[in-house]
């Protein structure tokens, strides 16, 4: 890495370079990991760079950010990307607009955000990076063209960002580069959101200019809304999934169970992510296990949106958020249900009970909770009776950013564990102050050309660290099995990767689930380990 | 020109406090937004302000009291407001000059409030404590203002994103307490120059002086016309941002906002495809058989 490009001013986001800041300087990985498993990156296409953006730092994370074939498609671009940055400004983003006009007015420019990022970080401190970039960007296009001091006064006000295809391609792209942890406006003294900016960033792109990620708009929220799923689940096939599973796992662990489905009355709707019934089976078993044995009364839902309880409008598009909010709660009131609770999907938990809180009248929503606070009732009230010598291995846990950073819910997971495992040891840092996963805000899902890359060596790098770490010197013992609880299905998905990728699971008996299967495998009434890998 | 520099001080005080009430009230009309929760939030009470707890953490919450440490937010309050709490444990290094430019100003703010008091109550013993917290206040804020001016010129990571018009605020704040100290260790009295511009009672200053009063009366007004107005942001970064999880709840004050802007609607409308879909074309008459 030059220092050249160490040492980027945000008004270079529009400098005339092949790749404004190539990522080939990582922060090591600790010393306890061989360094000779990491993988290699992907092997770079030139068809990427002359279809998409790959200027930036050599990723593609938007696939539908195709290059303007003549003058007029590139001025049209500008065009609509002024347009939707204004709107950002007016009433039609009075849900945003204070937090934003806070950013744009206020920042102080001090770069106490850059050492809470955890990208910044593995990066080695790459300019581009740093949280107050992009937003820095943002800041001076604002300026340059919608403050009367930025008209008048031009440069000496920060108005200084060129505008072509490629410098605002170039920031749609660095959108994509950061997890909307907000880690950095823990630390901002002011109290400013770069994370929540770099979200309104993304809001430009798509609801002005129709342009996100395929697997987050075309594959995610428009498919969701379309036939139920983002997972391309329709209500049969639903249906079919749920019973299958409960089969298997009957035949697998000996437990007989029934999903419940369109309970009318019932107490809960219990919204699971509907990737768990595909990639984790074993998650909605656990739950049903677990409610069964506990005597709650509770229903999953077949109907739209409402078997699959992500949300993915909310990293990129206020419409699209509320859209599947408003099918979530409708399903909800029709079924006569008190309350909906969430399962182990942290975004789903923030979408549909803290950024959808104040979409709708209360009258027409029904109160939301996790399932964290309602496990930890049913563990108090001993309702569920655990046997933690069943789970005699060292057990860490990863912090989904929407439950701890963004909802406070902090304590119940932790009872939790140390009331169903023998040796649960912290991460560092744990709770609000955690780190991301590396797959928050959609990275999770999005592998198009090579951003999978980015993910597994840059986002992720953190937690792959955080994960080594926490486990200390049994980390190197493959007799020793070392689990990591993720109670989030997005977080399960990155950490699956990080695993298989850098072989912690092949060569250091690293696993990984969430938590619940963790509680199902304590249970005193298991007589067969719900684990596979036990 | 004594005069005009005089009464320009007295009205860029009550200018300062007028644009800030301005500043405020522009922020204040966008309280009414999405929830952006960010823990820990210190009022959240039964000890879960401390390790960032909420009232989500309860099941059914919505059902149970909530409980509110009023107290918990106060002390969170006072440490970031007068201690920069969160530079201190993010960015030590920058947090000593901030914490001299900041402590500074809080002086001079204290020093200001004396000097009007002596004006009408003259007292010797209020007179040594007003210079007394005027040393501090000069001298705090005047070594602030050049460890961040410098700071800022010297370290390339802060420098790439500063701006010349950043450059200039902490100039005017430096120039104007410089020139304050100057004139009122060698020039003039400040308790006499004082009481003379609050009574009306203006009388010839000497040059420095003069300077002294316009550079202050330009800073009042400039400041919160500026990044330098963050005082008012801040608060609502915190109250109106970071700590409002007030949920939505019926009969609650939330639920009223909510549904008067839900009324209100948006007079300007996303272009988007998904949003704002392209009029479908119209159909092709239909050719009369002959």
């Amino acid at each position: 890495m030059s220092k050249d490009t160490k040492n980027l001013r945000p008004r270079d986001i529009s400098r005339d370079v092949a790749v404004l800041s190539p990522t080939d300087d990582l922060k090591p990985l600790p010393s306890t990991f061989d360094a000779s498993l990491e993988p290699e990156f992907k092997e770079f296409k030139e068809e990427w760079a002359d279809t998409y953006c790959a200027s930036l730092d050599g990723f593609v994370a938007i696939d539908t950010l195709k290059r303007p074939e003549t003058k007029e498609e590139e001025e049209e671009f500008i065009r609509k990307f002024l347009a939707g940055l204004e709107k950002l400004f007016q009433d039609s983003n009075k849900n945003a607009i204070q937090p934003l006009a806070l950013n744009m007015e206020f920042c102080a420019k001090c770069n106490t955000c850059s050492e809470a990022c955890h990208i910044y970080e593995e990066s080695n401190g790459d300019e581009i990076y740093r949280p107050s970039f992009r937003v820095d960007v943002l800041r001076r296009i604002y300026k340059k063209y919608f403050t009367s001091s930025g008209k008048m006064l031009g440069s000496l006000v920060g108005a200084d960002v060129d505008l072509t295809w490629e410098s605002i391609a170039r920031l749609a792209e660095l959108s994509y580069r950061c997890n909307l942890c907000r880690r950095c406006a823990q630390a901002c003294p002011l109290g400013l959101d770069n994370g929540l900016a770099a979200r309104e960033i993304r809001k430009i792109f798509s609801q002005e200019m129709g342009i996100a990620p395929k697997a987050i708009h075309e594959k995610g929220t428009e498919l969701q809304l379309k036939v139920g799923s983002t997972t391309g689940l329709t209500t049969p096939a639903f249906i079919d999934t749920a019973e299958f599973i409960e089969e298997d796992i009957e035949e697998r662990t000996g437990r007989a169970f029934k999903f419940p489905m369109d309970k009318e009355g019932a107490d809960i709707l219990l919204i699971h992510n509907a990737g768990e019934f595909i990639a984790w089976p074993d998650n909605p078993a656990a739950f049903a296990i677990l409610l069964d044995e506990a005597g709650v009364d509770y229903t999953l839902s077949s109907e739209m949106c409402a078997y699959d309880g992500v949300n993915y409008g909310a990293w990129y598009d206020d419409v699209q958020a509320k859209k599947i909010a408003a099918k979530q709660f409708e399903v909800a009131k029709k079924l006569g249900v008190k309350r909906i609770v969430m399962g182990e999907c942290g975004h789903a938990h923030k979408a549909i009970a803290v950024s959808a809180d104040r979409m709708f009248a209360a009258e027409d929503k029904v109160p939301v909770e996790s399932f964290l606070p309602l496990m930890l009732t049913l563990v108090r009230e001993g309702r569920l009776k655990f046997d933690p010598s069943k789970n005699n291995f060292p057990v860490t846990l990863h912090d989904p950013c929407n439950y701890v950073r963004q909802m406070g819910i902090v304590q119940p997971q932790r009872e939790i564990i140390r009331a169903c495992t023998t040796d649960f040891r912290e991460m560092t840092p744990h709770g609000v102050d955690n780190y991301c996963c590396g797959g928050g805000s959609g990275f999770a899902i999005m592998s198009n050309q090579n951003f999978a890359d980015f993910r597994n060596h840059v986002s992720a790098r953190k937690k792959l660290e955080q994960i080594i770490n926490a486990f200390g010197d049994d980390f190197e013992n493959p007799d020793v099995l070392k689990y990591v609880c993720a109670p989030c299905s997005n977080c399960k998905g990155t950490i699956r990767e990080l695993l298989k990728d850098y072989k912690l699971t092949e060569k250091y008996n690293v696993q990984y689930s969430g938590l619940v299967e963790l509680m199902v495998n304590a249970l005193v009434s298991m007589e067969k380990p719900f684990f596979e890998f036990l | 020109m004594a005069s005009i520099a005089s009464i320009f001080a007295l009205l860029a005080i009550a200018g300062f406090l007028i644009l800030s009430a301005v500043k405020f009230a522009k922020y204040s009309k966008f309280n009414q937004h999405s929830r952006f929760d960010l823990y820990p939030v210190p009022k959240e009470g039964n000890g879960r302000g401390e390790y960032g707890g909420s009232y989500m953490e309860e099941d059914l919450w919505w059902e149970k009291p909530r409980s509110i440490d009023h107290a918990a937010e106060l002390v969170d309050m006072g440490k970031e407001m007068f201690f920069i709490r969160k530079l201190f444990i993010n960015q030590p290094s920058l947090w000593f000059p901030s914490m001299f430019f900041h402590g500074g100003i809080y002086f001079m703010m204290l020093f200001s409030v004396l000097l009007l008091v002596t004006a009408f109550v003259p007292s010797p013993v209020l007179e040594t404590i007003t210079a007394t917290v005027a040393v501090f206040g000069f001298g705090f804020g005047t070594a602030g203002a050049l460890m961040l001016l410098a700071r800022r010129a010297t370290d390339a990571s802060l420098s790439a994103y500063t701006t010349p018009v950043e450059y200039f605020n902490l100039i005017l704040v430096a120039s104007t307490l410089i020139t304050g100290i100057i004139s009122w260790l060698s020039a003039a009295n400040v308790f006499e120059v004082a009481r003379s511009i609050v009574t009306f009672n203006f009388t010839e200053l000497p040059a420095i002086v003069v300077v002294h009063l316009i550079l202050l009366g330009i800073m009042l007004l400039y400041i919160p016309a500026s990044k330098m107005g963050h005082y008012v942001g801040k608060f609502f970064t915190f109250h109106s941002v970071m700590w409002n999880n007030d949920p939505n709840l019926p009969g609650s004050s939330v639920n009223s906002a909510v549904k008067a802007s839900n009324a209100a609607g948006a007079t300007v409308k996303w272009g988007a495809p998904h949003i704002s879909p392209a009029p479908a074309p119209e159909p092709e008459p239909i050719a009369e058989e002959a």
